[in-house]
């Protein structure tokens, strides 16, 4: 694993509400470069919110998000950035991010390699040929070789996951958001789709995991974050997560192992 | 009645079939051109009544409510003889008779294409952004094809009513099928036979349109439920 001590991205006392519920209270992380991060908590504990923050699909009220020692949320002044220019440039930040979300988000009119090659058209402004190429190696890596030309309905949830994952992966980020990407697969399809994502993990790229399974985020994680009610309780290795003392740490963890 | 001849005598109407079906292919030119120019405006005045800026939604608002509130006839003569008086804009019968046409459906159109956009599911708005496309790329390349399958039924039905609704034009003269079987009808006296003749070819029209609206939405459906 090729982890880093250089501070990739940064959090930054950030905080989210919706209406007057305090989603994301004060959270602060770093993360380092090829760094495997799971974030594990009760639900509603404002995990996936805080994954939609860093690439800006929900858009934290205070607080600042860097990436490589820039700052996406505040400008040279400390304001925050906001209107149609930075809508803009939150592209170039997405398309250095990418998603798998629990729903998959397939898109239904497009077949599987359409779905991944979008990105490098539209995106990376490849020719058609070049982004196909691309599009069929990457199925072929998360095993759809043989169901490039299927549309999604006719894959199973685990396949359109594969989809989803090899459609982040072809833009070649640099970070990988995982959104309880095995919540809605049938408990048979989840193993495969854990391993994709273990092996993404040994290539050496940022990862932030948020996952209800909590084998895995204990085998693949190299820190493991600890929320409860929109607040970072504790972070650290797998170990000292396991050997937490801190009692809601201890709570969850006795209640799901 | 004074004249011998039966019910349901068609020997006339046989004899002027040729008026007949110019009528009905002049509403069917109509409608189908004031049905294409609605989809238009209908999707522009869709998307400004989901723009962020007030003033688009306001005009959006207003044009949707003035449109769909007036009646066809009302409107009709509005356009034909309103504009001529008021601003001394001539329109030709037919022209005026499309434009009205065209734009009462696309009052009703334009909310039928905003329900289809607001129909798609969020994560498919979001998976596109989280891609790095701008919105414009994610609304023509993820939004509009599946809105526009969700939308083909109701707009076969606007489709279908736009032909029928082209009867009206007879009152400003249009020689559609309306205002021919009525002259027919006058010249024979024979209103039952004409009327039920033109009643049956835009009977035929609105069956064909609506196999075709079923064929295409076939054609979409298959591959288009979401995940």
């Amino acid at each position: 694993m090729n982890r880093t001590t250089e501070s990739y991205i940064e959090i930054i006392n950030l905080s989210k509400s919706f209406g007057s519920h305090k989603v994301l209270d004060n959270i602060n992380l770093t993360v380092n470069r090829g760094e495997v991060v799971a974030i594990i908590g009760p639900s509603g504990s404002g995990k996936s919110t805080l994954l939609r923050c860093l690439n800006f699909l929900t858009r934290s009220e205070s607080g600042e998000i860097k990436f490589q020692n820039r700052s996406w949320s505040l400008n040279s002044e400390g304001k925050r950035y906001k209107g149609k220019k930075y809508e803009k440039s939150l592209s170039e930040l997405r398309s250095e991010v990418g998603m798998v979300f629990q729903n998959f988000n397939v898109f239904p009119h497009k077949t599987a390699v359409q779905n991944v090659e979008l990105g490098l058209i539209k995106v990376r402004k490849m020719t058609k040929n070049s982004a196909r190429e691309i599009a069929i190696k990457k199925l072929e890596q998360v095993g759809l070789g043989d169901k490039i030309n299927q549309y999604p309905d006719k894959l199973s949830g685990g396949q359109k996951q594969r989809v989803a994952i090899a459609r982040a992966l072809a833009l070649e980020p640099r970070v990988m958001l995982f959104d309880e990407v095995t919540s809605s697969l049938d408990p048979e399809l989840v193993g495969g789709i854990l391993e994709e994502i273990r092996r993404l993990a040994n290539t050496g790229i940022t990862m932030l995991v948020v996952t209800h399974e909590m084998g895995f985020a204990f085998q693949v994680a190299h820190r493991i974050v600890f929320m409860d009610s929109g607040k970072i309780v504790e972070v650290g290795t797998p170990d000292e997560i396991r050997n937490s003392q801190e009692p809601r740490t201890r709570a969850f963890l006795s209640a799901i192992l | 009645m004074g004249n011998s001849k039966s019910f349901f005598e068609f020997e006339a109407v046989v004899s002027s079939w040729d008026i007949l079906l110019k009528g009905f292919a002049v509403a069917m030119f109509a409608a189908t051109l004031a049905t294409a120019l609605a989809i238009i405006l209908g999707l522009v005045v869709a998307l400004m009544r989901l723009s962020t800026v007030a003033i688009y939604r306001w005009i959006a608002f207003a044009f949707t409510q003035f449109f769909r509130g007036v009646p066809l006839y009302v409107l009709l003569v509005w356009v034909y003889f309103g504009l001529a008086i008021a601003v001394n804009i001539n329109l030709s019968a037919i022209l005026a008779g499309v434009v009205t046409l065209a734009l009462l459906n696309a009052g009703y159109l334009s909310e039928t294409f905003r329900s289809g956009i607001l129909a798609i599911d969020s994560g498919q708005i979001e998976a596109g952004l989280a891609l790095g496309l701008s919105k414009q790329v994610v609304f023509k390349e993820i939004v509009l094809p599946q809105a526009f399958r969700i939308v083909i039924p109701p707009m076969g039905n606007q489709y279908v009513d736009a032909i029928k609704d082209s009867a009206i034009l007879s009152i400003i003269g249009v020689p559609e099928l309306m205002r021919e079987s009525q002259q027919l009808a006058n010249l024979y006296y024979q209103p039952f036979e004409f009327y039920t003749c033109a009643g049956l070819l835009y009977l035929i029209a609105v069956v064909l349109v609506s196999r075709g609206t079923n064929k295409l939405e076939k054609r979409f459906y298959t591959h288009s439920a979401q995940n």
